[in-house]
């Protein structure tokens, strides 16, 4: 019997095998990054969200009223569950996403045009800051859309949905010549 | 030669030489042509043949109200039907093709209609192909669906990319004409984002076309420098070749951009249309206003055309239409049009004004008939000639073309597409649209306005408010002089008397002044109804050249003011949108977002066949080498897990971790049966009902500590039964103190079913799993071999000895070779959903065949889990109404036929032997039907009236939709291990 189970990304079949030298426009897969799930109980919805933005090395993204996904690339997954076990059950419960989600990055100077052809939202850099984050559909799929850069975001989606939201980015970004590649 | 190119003048590139063809026969055009003006340089007056009687027909406007010169452009997948000559923008190698037209564009068959065409008045249709009535579908329809119709579909694939895209913006400028300039640089000034968008492949809308000076350079300089000032704004967003066609809610606006379709090879990086939608905090409307065309006698004749198309095709593009161009005019634009005619060196035949006097100056040395009408056009292909009245005398006068003009109507569309009625204007003679807010204004010549100069300081104005409501600080208005203008009133004239030829109201549908007395006669009065009696104002063109001239004839024959006689209603499109352009990029496998279990890889490597269920692509069977059929595939699994094992992927329920001191008694309410006291490590079925008292969904729910709980769900009902939650929560018991969280996607979740299952994952799982240890309904979180975590259920949907193993889902296809490989001396054998529904049909067990939203837990045999002890529940108060408990409801059954041999289907229904079928004699319905390789023979669950008292009994199975009847017996549900030994070993 084997005693190690390889991890399986599921966008590895939508890559292929030639990986590009990644263009201006580029959407970057991370290829393991830790998500956790967040919810602060009743009353406790400052307290929580100030806890998870003093944690290191993670971003906090904002799914709606005292809902987060806590996400890095760093931090082991034992060491952000004992950190948020910390914040104790009856402020916060959480559960451990990271297989359920996969987290993309795009970027580009263009990156806009790109992302409209994809979701209603207006991300004028105005509007929709540096670190914001939101719940919104991408390509008719739910996902969340955090502002990395000036020119730059993250979209996290469910993985059952991911081969499909990549399809639909990259077929978005061809007027760009966007490339697609793990990170 | 009658049209031809000047020259010079306009603003083609005459450097640029584009050849083209149209019916076959090569011309050259311009570069900054469109089809329209290449056509009338090459003197090709002629361009298609009416959709009714087959008329020779050319071109009659300058832009997008094109009525007559309807083209097919592109061949093959890329050809595309009813084109607007006027508005398709000239490329090297276009082809264009006439249509409704047979052999030829000259000689057309069809033309034969024209002489029938006492027969074929308004209403023609629905009075002579009433009866017999049986010929309508097979004779009559198939017959006009053939004759009806202007360009031919293509039926091959379309090999281009269209896209859908969102905008957002301050403020939104339609139309970029003097007013839509002036909108966009007063509100671009201020500092809002623009976006300023036109049909035409150059901005600048009429200013384009006009001889004027403004600012003291030519109108079309001065439009060309604002464009400048705009493009070097970053706030400022600009949209040639873009339509808005929509006004909908919330100030969003639908538009579609042509992105390719002036280009002979579109790239593929690049759609050739894409469709906008537009949020705009405000927008104003500076669409301009379309010239009325006169209805006289003979005026459908080639070459007759508005009088701002001939001064456009010679301002703009440098072509006349004719050496010697005839004027009929009720105002001054026929003067403006024979005084640029005049400077261009053009020939004016003569301006005939209907009115009796007026200030207007024609050109020096220009014959002017003061009171005149034109009664009748000479000539068949092409315009020769005119007969013109005055005072009873009739006179010859010789012509090539003839500019007319009725007067304006500003383009009121899109203000009113979302209820608002234009409102007749007798000082404009013009419906104008009504006051529609703040979000859409309407300024320039859209809104009545008729001087240039007013138009340029209303466009200003209007873009200042807007900026005043966004906060922002207005600036002093800036617009520049206008020098040359001339007086564009105009007196009322719907119907020039006298005619001597047909005189059309609406080219396009064929529709003339008779027509619209025969609907006045034959109570067709409305003008809702005189548009489906008469056609008119229907087709592409959507009355936009023909309506208002259509009311205000109808207004006269009643002798009542337009105001009376009202429009029809405006929707969008504004001008037709494609097909492909809606689509954009959901065609095919981008139709739908499309879901992959974590297991697909592994299915599919095992040779899943897939069946899409809602999103998901879920593995439905795994034929292997020798099988024909599905059903011996499904057949040998569901044998192979009741003799040894299988494993299936179950991944796609619904998965819901719920938290809280309060998640036990939120359970509690949500489901009909008690969750309070479950166990830690222990599983439990529920069924949660509506609050009508239907059951809504059901599935287990572990606990797997004292306020953590994992739900799953049906596959379908994974978001409805989280939606329902998230009320519950939210609204019913705000005061409950519990969290929840889908997990879907983070579970690779398979059920491993069958006798053998546990000496299998026992080779798997560190845990003792025996049934001492881990008895049925046991879940907790355990360990693989080699220290993967897993979460480990003892529920079975087979009645067989099950597990259903969840490991994070990047591991799950590692995690089901090994179960594979660990079963293989054991003969695992992978199955699908078909296989688990006939388990599960062999066992009773319900799915949502069975909760098909009208039955209750007692209906399928699950009384016993609606708590009578609990306070309450949802569903618990609406579950004592009396048709819930009424003792003839149907009940959930088992049948078999009763000759094994004869089978049935699902959907068939129940009735006692030897009654008719009817409503009133319906026993009920059969809601799932196998193949149950276990019993050899055809079984079936259903409902039946009081069925749980007629086991025993024979029923028809009666399927009117396909056919037959067969008879089964009533049994129990439970086909197969009804004491449930098999399960517990």
């Amino acid at each position: 019997m084997p005693v190690t189970y390889a991890a399986r990304h599921v966008l590895e079949d939508h890559i292929s095998g030639f990986e590009a030298t990644p263009n201006p426009h580029h959407l970057a897969i991370l290829p393991s990054p830790v998500v956790f799930s967040v919810l602060a109980h009743a009353g406790h919805e400052s307290d929580v969200e100030e806890a998870l933005d003093n944690l290191e090395d993670v971003h906090v993204r904002v799914c709606g009223p005292g809902e987060w996904l806590v996400v890095s690339e760093t931090v082991p997954a034992n060491t952000i569950a004992r950190q948020l076990a910390d914040l104790g059950a009856a402020d916060a419960s959480f559960v451990d996403q990271s297989d359920g989600r996969v987290v993309l990055r795009i970027q580009g100077p263009k990156v806009r045009a790109i992302l409209a052809k994809c979701m209603a939202l207006d991300l004028h850099p105005d509007l929709f800051e540096i670190g914001q984050s939101t719940n919104c559909q991408i390509c008719h799929v739910a996902t969340n859309l955090a502002r990395t850069g000036h020119d730059a975001f993250e979209i996290i989606v469910m993985r059952s949905f991911a081969g499909f939201l990549f399809d639909e980015v990259c077929e978005m970004g061809r007027e760009f010549a966007l490339t697609a590649g793990f990170a | 030669m009658t049209g031809y190119r000047l020259s010079s003048g306009g603003l083609v590139n005459r450097a640029r030489t584009l050849s083209f063809s149209f019916d076959g026969q090569t011309f050259t055009g311009c570069e900054g042509d469109t089809l329209a003006s290449a056509l009338i340089a090459n003197d090709q007056m002629l361009v298609g043949r009416s959709f009714k009687y087959h008329r020779p027909r050319g071109i009659v406007t300058a832009g997008s109200a094109e009525p007559n010169a309807l083209v097919t452009i592109g061949k093959d997948g890329r050809t595309e039907p009813n084109t607007r000559a006027t508005v398709a923008e000239l490329y090297q190698g276009l082809e264009a093709h006439s249509q409704n037209r047979w052999p030829s564009l000259k000689h057309d068959i069809g033309s034969v209609n024209s002489l029938l065409s006492p027969f074929l008045s308004a209403g023609f249709y629905y009075k002579t192909f009433m009866w017999p009535k049986a010929f309508w579908e097979k004779l009559y329809e198939p017959i006009i669906r053939k004759a009806a119709g202007l360009g031919k579909t293509p039926f091959l694939p379309d090999p281009d990319r269209y896209e859908k895209a969102w905008a957002h913006c301050d403020l939104l400028v339609i139309g970029s004409g003097p007013a839509g300039l002036m909108a966009a640089r007063a509100a671009a000034r201020a500092g809002l984002r623009v976006i300023l968008a036109d049909e035409g492949f150059v901005l600048g809308g009429s200013l384009l076309s006009e001889r004027v000076t403004v600012g003291g350079v030519p109108a079309a300089d001065y439009a060309a420098s604002v464009v400048e000032e705009l493009k070097s704004l970053s706030n400022v967003t600009l949209m040639p070749r873009t339509t808005v066609f929509g006004w909908y809610d919330d100030n969003v606006f639908g538009a579609v951009e042509k992105v390719q379709k002036h280009v002979a090879q579109p790239t593929g990086e690049l759609p050739v249309e894409r469709v906008w939608r537009i949020v705009a905090k405000r927008a104003i409307l500076a669409s301009g206003a379309e010239e009325r065309p006169l209805v006289f006698g003979g005026n459908d004749r080639p070459g007759v055309m508005t009088s701002g198309a001939v001064s456009t095709y010679l301002n703009r593009y440098g072509v006349a239409a004719g050496q010697n161009v005839a004027i009929f005019t009720n105002g001054g634009a026929g003067y403006r049009t024979a005084a640029d005619l005049v400077a261009s060196g053009v020939g004016v035949a003569a301006v005939i004004d209907g009115r009796a006097q007026s200030s207007d100056v024609a050109p020096a040395g220009v014959r002017i008939i003061n009171g005149g009408a034109v009664v009748d056009t000479k000539g068949y292909h092409r315009i020769k000639g005119l007969l013109v009245e005055r005072m009873g005398h009739q006179e010859d006068i010789a012509c090539d073309a003839l500019a007319m003009s009725g007067g304006y109507s500003p383009i009121v569309h899109l203000a009113c597409q979302r209820g608002a009625k234009p409102a007749w204007s007798e000082e404009h003679q013009a419906f104008l649209a009504p006051d529609v807010g703040q979000g859409l204004r309407i300024a320039g010549s859209a809104a009545g306005l008729s001087s240039l100069a007013a138009v340029l300081r209303d466009g200003a104005e209007k873009a200042h408010e807007a900026v005043g409501d966004l906060g922002r600080l207005v600036g002093s208005v800036d617009v520049p002089e206008v020098e040359g203008e001339y007086d564009a009133s105009f007196a009322p004239l719907w119907y020039v008397p006298g005619a001597k030829a047909k005189a059309f109201v609406d080219f396009q549908n064929d529709v003339h002044v008779k027509d619209l007395s025969l609907a006045q006669r034959e109570a067709m009065g409305h003008v809702e109804h005189t548009k489906r009696y008469t056609t008119g104002g229907m087709a592409t063109d959507q009355g936009k050249l023909g309506n208002v001239a259509a009311i205000g004839i109808m207004a006269g024959m009643r002798g009542v003011s337009p105001a009376e006689i009202g429009t029809t209603t405006f929707r969008p499109f504004y001008t037709p949108v494609s097909f492909g352009a809606m689509a954009g990029t959901s065609r095919g496998e981008h139709s739908r977002p499309v879901r992959t279990s974590p297991l697909h890889g592994w299915a599919k490597r095992n040779g899943a066949v897939f069946v899409e269920a809602g999103l998901w692509y879920r593995s439905s069977w795994f034929p292997r080498d020798g099988e024909k059929t599905w059903r011996e595939a499904v057949d040998r699994e569901v044998l192979n897990v009741r003799v040894n094992a299988g494993i299936c992927d179950v991944s796609t329920l619904g998965k819901i971790e719920i938290f809280g001191k309060d998640a036990a008694e939120f359970l509690n309410r949500i489901y009909s049966n008690a969750f309070l006291k479950l166990p830690v490590g222990k599983a439990r079925y529920g069924l949660m009902l509506r609050e009508d008292g239907m059951i809504y969904d059901d599935g287990t729910t572990s606990r797997l500590s004292d306020q953590h709980f994992f739900m799953t769900t049906t596959t379908a009902y994974a978001g409805e039964v989280m939606t329902h939650l998230e009320f519950c929560s939210q609204v019913l018991w705000p005061d409950l103190d519990v969290r929840f969280v889908s997990s879907s996607d983070q579970w690779a979740q398979m059920s491993v079913a069958g006798p053998k299952a546990r000496i299998i994952l026992e080779q798997i799982v560190e845990d003792d799993i025996s049934d001492e240890a881990f008895p049925f309904l046991s879940a907790r979180e355990v360990l693989l071999k080699g220290g993967l975590k897993a979460r480990l259920f003892r529920i079975s949907f087979s009645g067989e000895l099950a597990f259903e193993v969840a490991v994070p889902a990047n591991s799950g296809e590692a995690v089901a070779d090994a179960i594979m490989a660990a079963g293989k001396a054991h003969g695992i054998c992978a199955y699908g959903v078909e296989a688990l529904n006939v388990l599960r049909i062999e066992k009773g067990f319900i799915t949502h065949s069975e909760i098909d939203g009208r039955t209750t837990p007692d209906d399928v045999g699950l009384g016993k889990m609606f708590s009578t002890q609990k306070p309450d529940f949802i569903g618990k108060r609406l579950s004592s109404r009396f048709g819930l408990t009424a003792a003839d409801r149907p009940q959930l059954v088992g049948l078999k036929p009763v000759d094994h041999d004869k089978e049935f289907k699902a959907g068939a229904h129940l009735l006692k032997e030897n009654v008719k079928p009817s409503t009133l004699n319906d026993q009920g319905w059969v809601s799932s039907v196998c193949h149950s390789p276990t019993l050899g023979h055809t079984i079936g669950l259903a409902f039946l009236k009081s069925g749980r008292e007629r086991l025993g009994e024979k029923v028809v199975v009666w399927d009117g939709l396909r056919g037959g009847e067969v008879l089964a017996e009533v049994v129990s549900p439970v086909f197969y291990d009804p004491d449930n030994k098999k399960l517990n070993l």
